[in-house]
C-alpha cells in the first residue's frame, strides 16, 4: 500500500503543474453537467404536452434521472479518452517511459499506475454524473415522490463499466500509436466504424452478435432513457434479459484491455 | 576484482538486423569502463538491455552479482542516449520526480543543480533549456543519491568545449571517489583521458575487451629532426634496437624493438655530430588503435 500511495504521488507530481490536464478535467466536470442541461431544457421547452405530461416522459426526476444523465454522459466519453491519450503519449513522445524504468520503477509498476489513473479518473467522470443526477434530480423532484429512487442507481455502475472500457480502448491506441494526434485520430475513427458496422449489421442483416461488439456491448448498458411509454414492451424485456451477458462481456473485455497493456509493456522494448 | 557488471553472451536483434552478437565482459569496480564503437555497434542497445528498456533475445547480464532488478537499477545513475525530461515542468521539478522515483531525498536537487552549473535555471522549464542544458540536468539527474555506478551514454552530446572539459572533470573526480563509470562513447580522444577499462564493439561483435593498456598496443616512438637527415639516417644505422624508420614530412620516426629511450639516442646524435631539432616521443593514439582493430575485423 505504501508502495502505491509513492507511486501515486510521483504521478501527481507530474501532472499537478501540467495545464493542459488541469484544462481537459475542467472540460469533463463542466461538459458533463452543461450537456445535461441542454438536453433537460430542450426536453422541457422543445416537445408538446399531452393532458400536461411531456410526451418524453420525466427523464430528469427521480429515478428516471439515474438512467439520463449517465446515458448523455455516455455521449462525452471522448474527452477524457482525450485526457487519458495525452497524458500516456507524453510519456512516449518524451520517452519518459524510458527513463522511468532506468531510474528504477519496473515495468509493471509504471502500466500498473496507468492502469490505476485510468480507473480513477474513470471514478471521477463517474463521480460527477452522480452530482449531476442528484442536482436534476432534486431540481426535478415531482410532489409527493421524494425518494431517489436507489434501485436504478445499478445505472451509475454501468456508466463507470462504460466510461472505464472507453478510457481502456484510449490506453490501448495510445500505446500502440504513441502519438497523441494520430492515436486521437484513430480513437474516433475507430468509435465512427464501429458505431457504422453496429447500424449496418443491425438494420441490413439483423445480427445480433453486433451488441457484443467492444464499443457496443458498454452502450448498451444504458438504454435510451426518452419517451419510456413509446418503447416496445419486447424491447425493454429484451434488454433485461441481455443485461447480464452486456456485463459479462463488457467485464471480459475490460479484463482482456488490461491483460493485453500489461503483456505489451512488460514484454516489449520500450 | 568484483564485476559491478557482468554480461554473458548477450544477443539483440531487431527483425532481420543483429544489434549485439553474443556480447560477453565484466565491468570491474571502480574501473572507468569506456564502451567504444562507431555510430550503429551497439552501444546503446548493450546499455538498454542492462538498463531493462530493450529486452534482449538472448543471454543474461548480472549487477552486483545479482539477478537484475528495478532495486538495483535505484542505485544507478543512468544517462541513456538523450536526456527524458517532461518538458512542461522546470528543472527542479524533473529532477523530484527522478529522485521520487530512485527514493532519494527531495533535497539532494539542489546540491546535483548546483554541481552542473544549473542553480539559476533550475526553476525554467526544460523546454526552453539548450541542448548542452538538457544533457548537464540529465548528468545532474545522474548524481541524486550519490550512486555508487554510473552509466553515460554520449555524456558530452550538445555540450561546448568547456562543457566538455567540465564533464570529463567530473568523470575523473567521481572516479577518484572510488565509483564504478561505465562510459559509452564515439569520442576516443575523451575516453583516453578518463578510462581504466574499454571494451570495443562493431557492427554487434565485440572485438576486444579489458584493461586500456592490455587492449592498446602502446606502441611508442620517436620523431626526430635534424638540419641535416641524410647523415641522422646514416648514423640511426649503427643505433642498437632500431626496428625500422620511415619518413614523415621533414621528420623521421623512428620505431624501436621496446620501449625507446629519447635521452640516449639524443646523447649518441650529439656525439657523432649530429644536433637534432626535433626530438619527441610518439604514442599510437586510441582512434588509431581503434581504425586498426576496427579496419582488421571488417577486413
Amino acid at each position: 500500500m505504501n508502495g502505491f500511495c509513492h507511486t501515486l504521488r510521483i504521478e501527481w507530481l507530474k501532472v499537478k503543474y501540467y495545464r493542459s490536464f488541469w484544462i481537459l478535467l475542467g472540460i469533463i466536470a463542466v461538459c458533463i453537467p452543461a450537456f445535461n442541461y441542454v438536453i433537460y431544457d430542450i426536453t422541457n421547452n422543445s416537445f408538446p404536452k399531452v393532458n400536461g405530461q411531456n410526451i418524453l416522459g420525466n427523464p430528469f426526476s427521480f429515478p428516471n434521472v439515474w438512467k439520463t444523465v449517465p446515458y448523455n454522459a455516455g455521449l462525452l466519453l471522448f474527452i477524457p479518452a482525450i485526457l487519458i491519450i495525452t497524458l500516456l503519449t507524453n510519456e512516449f513522445s518524451f520517452r519518459t517511459h524510458r527513463q522511468n524504468i532506468i531510474d528504477g520503477w519496473s515495468r509493471n509498476r509504471f502500466i500498473s499506475i496507468k492502469i490505476m489513473e485510468t480507473i480513477m479518473l474513470s471514478l471521477f467522470v463517474t463521480g460527477i454524473v452522480v452530482l449531476t443526477c442528484l442536482y436534476f434530480g432534486f431540481h426535478s423532484q415531482q410532489k409527493g415522490n421524494a425518494s431517489p429512487g436507489w434501485q436504478q442507481f445499478r445505472f451509475i455502475v454501468f456508466f463507470f463499466i462504460e466510461m472505464l472500457s472507453y478510457s481502456m480502448i484510449a490506453v490501448i491506441m495510445a500505446m500502440i500509436i504513441r502519438r497523441a494526434g494520430l492515436a486521437m485520430g484513430i480513437f474516433f475513427l475507430y468509435m465512427i466504424v464501429e458505431q457504422f458496422v453496429v447500424v449496418l449489421g443491425r438494420n441490413k442483416y439483423k445480427a445480433t452478435w453486433i451488441n457484443y461488439l467492444p464499443e457496443e456491448v458498454t452502450d448498451n448498458l444504458i438504454p435510451q432513457p426518452f419517451a419510456p411509454r413509446m418503447i416496445a414492451p419486447d424491447h425493454t424485456a429484451f434488454w433485461e434479459q441481455h443485461l447480464p451477458g452486456y456485463i459479462t462481456i463488457g467485464i471480459i473485455y475490460l479484463i482482456l484491455y488490461i491483460l493485453y497493456v500489461s503483456w505489451r509493456f512488460r514484454k516489449n522494448d520500450l | 576484482m568484483a564485476s559491478i557488471l557482468s554480461l554473458n553472451n548477450i544477443t539483440k536483434s531487431y527483425g532481420k538486423i543483429q544489434a549485439l552478437k553474443g556480447v560477453s565482459f565484466d565491468v570491474p569496480q571502480g574501473s572507468v569502463f569506456g564502451i567504444l564503437g562507431p555510430n550503429g555497434s551497439g552501444k546503446t542497445t548493450l546499455l538498454g538491455v542492462v538498463m531493462d528498456v530493450l529486452k534482449p533475445n538472448g543471454g543474461n547480464f548480472r549487477w552486483f552479482g545479482e539477478e537484475p532488478s528495478d532495486k538495483q537499477r535505484r542505485k544507478i545513475g543512468t544517462l541513456l542516449e538523450t536526456p527524458n525530461f517532461y518538458h512542461y515542468l522546470s528543472g527542479e521539478r524533473n529532477l523530484q520526480i527522478a529522485a521520487a522515483i530512485k527514493q532519494k531525498p527531495p533535497e539532494d536537487v539542489d546540491r546535483v543543480v548546483k554541481l552542473v552549473r544549473l542553480y539559476e535555471r533550475r526553476q525554467s522549464k526544460f523546454q526552453t533549456y539548450s541542448l548542452g542544458m538538457k544533457q548537464r540536468l540529465a548528468i545532474a539527474s545522474c548524481l541524486l543519491g550519490n550512486p555508487s555506478v554510473l552509466v553515460f551514454d554520449e555524456p558530452t552530446n550538445g555540450l561546448d568545449p568547456s562543457g566538455i572539459a567540465e564533464i570529463r572533470e567530473l568523470i575523473i573526480e567521481l572516479s577518484k571517489e572510488g565509483k564504478t563509470i561505465i562510459l559509452a562513447s564515439h569520442l576516443l580522444a575523451e575516453v583516453e583521458k578518463v578510462c581504466t577499462h574499454v571494451s570495443i564493439l562493431q557492427q554487434g561483435t565485440l572485438i576486444a575487451s579489458g584493461s586500456v593498456h592490455s587492449v592498446l598496443s602502446n606502441e611508442e616512438w620517436l620523431e626526430l629532426g635534424s638540419a641535416n637527415p641524410e647523415n641522422l639516417r646514416t648514423l640511426l644505422n649503427q643505433f642498437p634496437g632500431i626496428k625500422k624508420t620511415e619518413e614523415s614530412g621533414d621528420y623521421l620516426l623512428v620505431f624501436f624493438e621496446s620501449s625507446p629511450d629519447a635521452s640516449a639516442l639524443n646523447q649518441f646524435c650529439f656525439e657523432h655530430g649530429v644536433v637534432l631539432s626535433h626530438l619527441q616521443l610518439r604514442k599510437k593514439s586510441l582512434e588509431a588503435e581503434f581504425i586498426a582493430l576496427t579496419h582488421n575485423v571488417s577486413s
